[in-house]
């Protein structure tokens, strides 16, 4: 039996309690993301804590830009097998607001604050927003695809001006000829022009 | 000119000899005698504090060790900056860090020297677009040598301190003079880039 269809078969009496949105696995079928609607989200956390997931292992954000749309996802583990369930859910990029996980993992206060920091997310119920990282940080949280650091590194930080710098050039390629054959020829001329004099 | 040939080869030969007595004329020592003893002792014992910033620091393990063992040459760590006399910058340089880096080159007794190490103490190296990383090192700290590479090896570390014990024992360098001299102008760059606040303890 193929990895992700044991991962699902055993985790199949919970889909109906999850009712997931969209299923996902990753390329080794080992690890399960289930997607859920915010609204049945935290059921969906306590369903899977009660069934034996008890360990938060990570809290990260994806930011899908066209889609407008923040990703949460939620990495659990369950001791008793090593079993490994990720759930996500997907809110609002303009109004970033979710519910905190803090009363059921204690231990989500510094993912949270640190999604809060780099993302600019905030978690209702989680009072601990101080920066985590970054000291005197005075543009849009720098983890957002909208954020460009490279202008921002230029304002802030001078660069060495070097008098000759380093600018490419496009050479077009002869589609006739293979590139070391004209390394062969122009090598050859060299030869015969210092032989001659 | 009377006495030479006007053939091109001359010319340049001449023109090498006066650029030559130029360069010595403009050399001169002024330490006085204990001053050029103490530097030859300075050179000869070289205390690196050990405060390593980026992933550069992965060298110096076997730069220290048996491998390359650079106490034959008169290098040891120091682990407090008011008893190390060389401040290595090992590779790349956060602004968070950079406000512990100042602290710690502050609080170091002179003469003391800086060696930035990497490219990235250079030009920023890989992380040139960092919105966190400095780009150039010799805006905040007076830079004596650079060790070019990413990574540099440790025979690359070698030679940049053989290089350095020249300097200190020919008087050549002015690192952390010009730093109290031309304070005002570090100070200014320094509040550019960690935004006003460069001092803290926490």
């Amino acid at each position: 039996m193929s990895p992700k269809k044991r991962v699902a078969m055993e985790l199949d009496p919970l889909f109906e309690r999850l009712q997931p949105a969209e299923v996902f696995f990753t390329p080794d079928g080992k690890q399960l993301f289930l997607l859920l609607e915010p609204e049945r989200f935290m059921d969906g956390l306590v369903t899977l804590k009660n069934a034996g997931f008890s360990h938060l292992s990570l809290v990260s954000c994806v930011d899908w830009l066209e889609r407008g749309e923040f990703e949460l996802v939620y990495h659990l583990l369950r001791w008793e097998d090593g079993k490994r369930v990720a759930l996500k859910v997907r809110i609002d990029r303009e109004n970033p607001v979710f519910q905190t996980v803090l009363h059921l993992w204690p231990t989500a206060r510094f993912y949270e604050r640190d999604i809060h920091e780099f993302f600019g997310v905030v978690f209702e119920g989680n009072a601990d927003r101080e920066p985590l990282f970054l000291e005197h940080w005075d543009d849009i949280p720098p983890m957002r695809k909208d954020f460009d650091p490279q202008p921002y590194s230029q304002k802030i930080f001078d660069e060495r001006e070097y008098q000759h710098p380093f600018v490419p050039h496009i050479v077009q390629a002869n589609p006739d000829r293979l590139p070391w054959e004209e390394t062969i020829d122009e090598a050859k001329k060299g030869g015969e022009t210092n032989g001659g004099k | 000119m009377p006495g030479y040939s006007l053939h091109r080869e001359n010319e340049d030969q001449l023109l090498d000899e006066l650029m030559q007595q130029v360069r010595n004329k403009e050399k001169i020592d002024e330490r006085s005698m204990w001053q050029k003893i103490a530097d030859w002792a300075q050179a000869r014992s070289i205390y690196m504090l050990h405060y390593c910033t980026g992933c550069g620091a992965i060298e110096l393990p076997p730069t220290m060790t048996s491998r390359f063992d650079m106490e034959r040459f008169g290098i040891g760590p120091m682990a407090t900056p008011r008893q190390a006399d060389v401040l290595l910058i090992t590779g790349y340089l956060a602004a968070k860090t950079l406000r512990r880096v100042i602290l710690t080159y502050e609080q170091m007794q002179t003469p003391k020297f800086v060696m930035g190490f990497g490219s990235c103490t250079l030009n920023g190296g890989i992380y040139y677009d960092s919105y966190s990383t400095i780009q150039r090192l010799d805006l905040y700290l007076p830079v004596d040598l650079y060790i070019a590479g990413c990574m540099p090896r440790p025979e690359a570390i070698i030679m940049g301190f053989n290089r350095l014990k020249q300097m200190i024992s020919s008087g050549d360098i002015q690192g952390w003079k010009d730093y109290e001299k031309r304070h005002d102008w570090y100070r200014k760059n320094q509040d550019k880039a960690l935004k006003g606040e460069v001092y803290v303890t926490r």
